[in-house]
């Protein structure tokens, strides 16, 4: 799609790990082009460099060489604050293990998000209200995480990345401790809620069936993309 | 609103309801012991200052004289000769009611206007306040006390009541009341007629003191006054007396309030303790949030806005509590400064808005040093999803040369404060503050290094379960150090203090064996003279060789008290002092024909003087100078005091009176029978004490043992803190590996075996806190010994280490662990084999 | 309220035993009436010894000094001077005890300074038990004091009376230029029908006085005129005597005329009122109620309630007296617990015809409202 702007743009990208003496290059001088509204999935391996790369796009981690841009913001300059104050307005993750904050109910868990942001509270509650009914969650509102199951966790992880309505969704094996079929549900739904939005996805996954829902499937192989 | 940030955060404390409440805990005790401490020294304190004020009145100063008081004539020459008339005459003294001490004010309601004004609207049964004056000034034995004492003592107007003064019993009537007006200080101050108070407290001729009132800056008035004065009288201000009274009691304060710092200290660690854990628990939380999108600052001020709410939650209990404690301590606190400074009588706490918020203060400043330290560290985490437990540990190993090294430097800094600081009580309780934290920030590389070689050891003799054990401890060290530094330093507070204590008790029952040569002892109960006559048929009992007798003064001049000791010695009595500074020889022969004195050590020590110096000191001709002849030592608990032969003193003093005697007996007398003989002279008279060499160390030893009661209570809620802190430790401990120790489970260990290695990790726990312990206590010691007690009293004690002290000690560290581990390892062994499988 | 008020209570006392009818009686009356049991009573008349009935008759319940008198600075200012000493046995025995201060006695002065020229009236008073030598009464010689409040005989004979306050003083030497005259009937003062409702007494009408009288920083030298009563009783009152008019007036012929009216609630005289009239030789004469009119000319209103008669004509027909006594000034009220007026006053008038002047003091009871 010629004519479309550049969502996330990386350039020459490294990240090496010490442990202990042994020097461990993760990745070797990335460069890559995302454009608005697409999707694409990230394969490779286990220690492939996968997380790390979702890591340094979302500006949790920062590179030791090369440059991060998303959204027209090189993240690699800002510096950690700003950072966080960037990933909070623009990145929405989902997590394998899906990581909603036991403590709070399922509405609760996608108004902290909203909150973050300083989206009026009674914006916030309609819009938390729309989102889980389009996760299919109406009913669970009031519900804590623990008497969840896992496809009904993601769900409410889906939403919540969403809610702030972030640029960029990246997702680690989101359906990684799935069962296929609920993982195919959480998938679709996914899938559809990105694309309906016109927002830019990076999944990184090792199933050839999720990445099969990309527009585009990158290979992490040695530190670089095939 | 509580932001969903907070409740997120919050509600994970509001989860684990037992670490919430141990972590609570901590700081309750801490918060309360200080509160207690304080509440206890400022409310007998004030209790002092208030009743001297309510018994000062409007009197500006104080004509005192020798050590028995002042002439009446002078009073009555005062008046009529030279028409001073702001003056009036005081009688004073302890009696007590029925068991109870109180004070007895003798006054002349005649000179009364402008001095006292604090009885108020007296309440009596007869309405008729002209017969009401009349029995007062008339009828012998009439009083007038306080509503508040009259209730608490169970009296009501018109009541006749008995009461015990200078050795004798009276009888007494209860004519009227006064009410306090919340007035406490006139506590237990029961007021009669200046004859009365002559009668029953013996003073016939004498008044305790001339209350004078001198407007402000009125030099003329006073010099007037000082000028009517013959030579042996003194005006002295009274406010000045006042604070050089109460003063004289602030080193025992300060150490007490040094003590309950202890407390607290002991109590941080153990919030930090419980900070550190609620935090590290909470590190997937903390992850998720800043990955969301919360910055560094948040997540600090969410950890430190949550400590500072259960710091303040915390420390309320604590000032609650410590109002509660303090009731009790101010029971022990007020009967050690009876038993060793001056008269209180106080039984209700005064609250005082200070000493709570210095306990609020103290309570949340804690939680929030406690909460910096991991909030800091938390913060620094990259905001991935976890840190794994190895990173965190591997984070705690690398800090733990640097954590050595500002520990070593800690212990430096505290002996080179201790070297510069001269006598100064509170730099010497800084250094052993600085030591102890000092020590402590060592303790947790050594304990490494003891799990670490400690851990094959404990394989071979063991078992795997065994070497986990004690393996455990030191993986596990970002955990368990704050709960082993906490009971280090509890357990090196009580062997601090017991050796401390111990070594002066053995120095106290030496000194009193090496100064006790009198085979029996008599004297009067309280201050009072005995009687002339029955000293001479004591003199002449059967199987008495020889007496020594002995007289207490205090002295007093503007610059403060000075206790007097007046002996007419037998030559085998000089044996009993032991002097420091001075040939004995040269000393004994200068004792009764020169005008010499001997000082005792805490009097040589706290006024920096010895032998050689001249003191001046106020006699009944005027201040006259005293070549001290040599120092001795003393652990006289009552006072450091100055002594003087009974030659000396008369050719100074109008004074023949005698208040003890020391019986010499021949070889052949029954001590027993001596004294039945003596208790059978003095059945008539007023009660004396009659007691032999034995008794008398026994008595004294007693006296000792009472003073540091305090000091146990103390120490053994300072051990209590400790105690929470491990059981909050283990009880986190096992929260936090529950996986792991599920995985066991399922791994086919038994429960059983998973709460035995609990156990027997909460036994190493305490087995090297108790070992590290040891050597802290043991330099603590030699501190509280040398520099402390030295400082705060002059005393110069022999250190003794006991090793069954010791021993305790570590056994106690030991068995404190191990019932603190009980309940974690039951729970741990409940764990369930399907957790592990669950997540992750 | 104070401890201090049961010294006010004392001192509430005070006026009522010394004008023995000034307040209706109170509790206080009544107890000190009611109860006589253990103290002497005077019942008939006594023997009376000088210089030892100067002292004090501590078996009595109550005793005074009185001394008044009147003044002329050397500068022609004019003062009155009144120094009281009361004293009052307060159980009719002590206790045996060791200490001096255990005391059944108790005393107190008034001192009194009339300012003629400033028309002030100053007033002081001192208080202490009678022991230790704090205050007290001997007779040889004559010595009554309280703290240095006194009067002492001196080696002289003469009497001298020293007593100072902050704002004011006096120390003035007395010579008595007639011997005391007994009051009554030989000394014996009768003041209600109830026989012991009666006082020892007897007074020096005329002693000559020089010395110094300070007011503020100024010394004044002054003489004139003063007069001594002395009364012990044990009780005087009657329930229905509500208070007395008591006049001293040394007249310039050299007598001296004394006279108490005593009144009743129903605003009539007592019959036991009566006086003393001292010839300018020394001579005393008994005067009973009926030989004495007093007319009341002018009346005072106290600012602190209660109307004083404040001028008299008094006639004395049986030594030719017609005398009119006008206050030096009008406010000379004491304000002790209980008030009463005692007052210098100037007298005119003549005797038997001729023209004769004269001073005094007058004592004005129970009018205070």
């Amino acid at each position: 799609m010629p004519g479309t702007p550049i969502e996330i743009q990386l350039r020459a990208l490294s990240r090496r790990f010490r442990e202990g003496e042994r020097e461990h290059v993760v990745l070797d001088g990335l460069d890559l082009d995302i454009q608005q509204g697409e999707t694409v999935a990230l394969r490779g391996r286990s220690g492939s460099g996968k997380s790390t790369l979702l890591n340094l796009v979302g500006g949790i981690d920062a590179p030791d060489a090369g440059t991060v841009t998303v959204a027209g913001v090189d993240v690699t300059s800002l510096t950690e604050h700003d950072r966080t104050l960037f990933r909070r307005q623009h990145i929405g993750f989902v997590y394998q293990a899906f990581n909603l904050v036991p403590t709070l109910n399922v509405a609760d868990n996608v108004r902290l998000v909203l909150e973050l942001n300083q989206v009026p509270a009674v914006k916030a509650s309609s819009r938390i209200d729309k989102l889980l009914a389009a996760v299919d969650l109406a009913d669970r509102a009031g519900s804590f995480p623990d008497v969840l199951s896992g496809g009904e966790q993601q769900r409410v992880a889906i939403a919540r990345a969403l809610a702030h309505e972030p640029a960029v969704l990246l997702a680690d094996e989101p359906t990684g401790n799935l069962d296929d079929t609920t993982a195919d549900g959480v998938l679709m739904l996914l899938d559809k809620l990105v694309r309906d939005s016109g927002r830019t996805m990076l999944i990184a996954t090792h199933s050839q069936h999720v990445a099969s829902h990309c527009d585009r499937v990158l290979e992490l192989h040695n530190g670089k993309l095939e | 609103m509580i932001p969903v940030t907070y409740r997120a955060s919050f509600s994970y404390l509001l989860r684990h309801p037992w670490q919430l409440v141990l972590s609570l805990i901590g700081i309750v005790i801490g918060v309360a012991v200080i509160v207690a401490v304080d509440l206890a020294n400022s409310s007998a304190r004030k209790a002092f200052l208030m009743s001297m004020d309510a018994i000062t009145g409007q009197a500006t100063h104080q004509v005192i004289g020798g050590p028995l008081g002042v002439p009446e004539s002078v009073y009555a020459d005062l008046r009529v000769e030279h028409g001073i008339r702001q003056i009036a005459p005081v009688v004073d003294g302890s009696i007590s009611i029925g068991g109870a001490s109180a004070q007895l004010l003798g006054i002349d309601l005649f000179a009364e206007q402008e001095i006292r004004g604090f009885t108020g609207d007296v309440r009596s049964a007869e309405t008729d306040a002209s017969s009401l004056f009349v029995d007062f000034l008339v009828e012998p034995g009439v009083v007038t006390t306080s509503e508040h004492t009259a209730r608490e003592l169970g009296l009501a107007v018109g009541d006749t009541l008995e009461v015990s003064a200078g050795g004798r019993q009276h009888e007494a009537r209860l004519v009227a009341v006064f009410p306090d007006d919340g007035n406490s200080g006139l506590e237990r101050i029961v007021v009669t007629d200046i004859a009365t108070a002559q009668e029953w407290l013996g003073q016939a001729g004498w008044l305790s003191r001339i209350d004078a009132r001198v407007g402000d800056g009125d030099a003329d008035a006073l010099m007037r006054l000082e000028a009517a004065l013959p030579d042996g009288l003194q005006v002295l201000s009274a406010a000045g007396r006042t604070r050089s009274t109460a003063d004289m009691s602030r080193a025992f304060m300060t150490n007490l309030t040094a003590m309950s710092l202890l407390a607290l200290l002991v109590g941080l660690f153990l919030i930090f303790n419980s900070v550190n854990f609620s935090v590290l628990q909470r590190r997937g939380l903390i992850g998720v949030l800043r990955a969301l999108g919360l910055t560094r600052r948040q997540l600090l001020a969410m950890i430190l806005i949550e400590a500072g709410v259960i710091g303040l939650v915390a420390a309320t209990f604590g000032v609650v509590f410590g109002v509660a404690l303090g009731e009790q301590l101010l029971d022990l606190v007020s009967r050690t400064i009876n038993d060793l400074y001056f008269r209180v009588n106080v039984t209700d706490v005064s609250i005082e808005p200070f000493s709570v918020i210095k306990g609020l203060v103290a309570g949340v400043g804690a939680a929030l040093v406690a909460a910096a330290v991991p909030a800091i560290e938390a913060t620094s985490y990259p905001p991935q999803l976890a840190l794994t437990r190895s990173t965190l540990e591997r984070r705690a190993g690398r800090v733990l040369p640097l954590v050595t090294l500002i520990g070593v430097a800690g212990m430096i800094a505290a002996v080179i404060l201790v070297l510069i600081s001269g006598s100064d009580l509170v730099a010497g309780l800084t250094a052993v503050f600085l030591l102890i934290l000092g020590f402590a920030l060592c303790i947790p590389l050594v304990v490494r290094a003891a799990s670490t070689i400690g851990a094959p050891l404990a394989g071979k003799i063991g078992g795997s379960s065994a070497r986990m054990a004690v393996a455990g401890v030191a993986s596990g060290l970002s955990r368990t150090a704050v709960a082993i530094v906490a009971l280090a330093v509890a357990v090196s507070a009580t062997i601090g203090v017991s050796v401390m204590v111990d070594s002066f008790r053995g120095s106290v029952s030496q000194w009193l064996e090496q100064t006790l040569r009198a085979d029996i002892y008599t004297g009067s109960l309280r201050e009072g003279a005995m009687d002339p006559a029955l000293i001479e048929a004591i003199r002449k009992l059967d199987g008495v060789e020889t007496i020594s007798t002995r007289k207490r003064a205090s002295l007093e001049d503007a610059n403060g008290r000075t206790q007097l000791r007046v002996f007419e010695l037998p030559p085998a009595a000089f044996d009993g002092f032991e002097i420091l500074d001075a040939d004995p020889a040269e000393v004994w022969l200068a004792w009764e024909h020169a005008d010499t004195i001997l000082v005792s050590e805490p009097y040589a020590y706290q006024n920096q003087v010895g032998a050689g110096d001249r003191l001046t000191l106020p006699t009944d001709f005027g201040p006259r100078d005293f070549r001290i002849a040599a120092t001795f030592q003393s652990y006289d608990i009552n006072a450091s005091a100055v002594t003087m032969s009974r030659a000396t003193y008369a050719r100074h003093y109008r004074d023949d009176s005698i208040d003890s005697l020391g019986l010499y007996l021949a070889d052949s007398a029954d001590i027993d029978s001596v004294i039945a003989a003596v208790e059978a002279l003095s059945a008539d008279g007023p009660r004396l004490y009659v007691t032999s060499n034995e008794g008398l160390q026994t008595e004294s030893l007693r006296i000792f043992d009472r003073t540091f009661v305090i000091t146990d209570v103390l120490y053994w809620l300072t051990l209590g803190v400790a105690f929470i802190g491990i059981l909050s430790a283990m009880v986190a401990l096992q929260l936090e590996r529950a996986r792991e120790f599920a995985t066991l489970r399922a791994l086919g260990m038994t429960p059983v075996q998973v709460g035995g290695m609990i156990t027997a990790q909460t036994g190493v726990i305490g087995l090297l806190s108790g070992l590290a312990a040891v050597p802290l206590g043991v330099v603590m010691a030699y501190v509280l010994i040398k520099v402390i007690n030295r400082r705060a009293f002059g005393w110069q004690i022999d250190m003794t280490v006991a090793p069954d002290i010791l021993g305790v000690s570590v056994l106690f560290a030991i068995g404190a662990a191990l019932l603190a581990g009980l309940y974690p390892a039951w729970r741990a062994g409940q764990s369930q084999p399907a957790i592990a499988m669950r997540e992750e | 309220m104070k401890l201090f008020l049961y010294i006010g209570v004392l001192l509430a006392l005070t006026p009522v035993l010394a004008d023995e009818a000034a307040e209706p009686p109170s509790r206080l009356a009544e107890l000190l009436a009611s109860d006589a049991e253990g103290f002497a009573r005077a019942t008939e008349p006594r023997d009376f010894v000088f210089p030892a009935d100067h002292g004090p008759h501590p078996e009595f319940r109550n005793e005074w000094w009185y001394v008044t008198g009147n003044l002329d600075g050397d500068r022609g200012e004019r003062f009155g001077f009144e120094l009281t000493f009361f004293r009052f046995s307060l159980a009719p025995s002590a206790d045996p005890s060791d200490s001096d201060w255990r005391t059944n006695q108790v005393y107190i002065a008034h001192l009194a300074l009339t300012d003629g020229e400033d028309e002030r009236f100053l007033v002081a008073q001192r208080y202490s038990r009678g022991a230790l030598g704090l205050a007290g009464a001997e007779a040889e010689p004559f010595r009554v004091w309280i703290d240095d409040w006194r009067i002492e005989e001196q080696s002289s004979g003469d009497w001298r009376l020293k007593a100072d306050d902050n704002e004011f003083g006096l120390d003035l030497i007395l010579s008595a230029s007639k011997p005391p005259v007994l009051n009554g009937i030989d000394g014996l003062s009768q003041k209600s029908a109830d026989p012991g409702n009666a006082s020892y007494y007897y007074s020096i009408t005329r002693l000559e006085t020089q010395g110094i009288v300070r007011t503020g920083n100024r010394d004044y030298s002054v003489s004139g005129l003063a007069w001594l009563d002395r009364e012990w009783s044990t009780s005087a009152l009657a329930g229905n005597q509500v208070g007395w008019d008591w006049f001293a007036l040394q007249l310039s012929d050299g007598s001296d005329l004394m006279f108490y009216g005593l009144r009743l609630d129903d605003g009539s005289q007592d019959p036991q009122s009566g006086g003393t009239f001292v010839s300018t030789g020394g001579i005393a004469s008994h005067l009973g109620r009926s030989d004495v009119e007093i007319e009341v000319l002018d009346t005072w209103d106290s600012p602190e309630g209660g109307t004083y008669p404040s001028r008299w004509q008094l006639r004395v027909p049986r030594f030719g007296l017609d005398l009119t006594i006008t206050p030096v000034i009008a406010d000379q009220e004491l304000f002790t617990t209980v008030r009463y007026w005692e007052g210098a006053v100037d007298v005119s008038g003549s005797r038997d015809g001729n023209s004769i002047a004269g001073r005094g003091y007058v004592e004005l009871t129970g009018y205070a409202r």
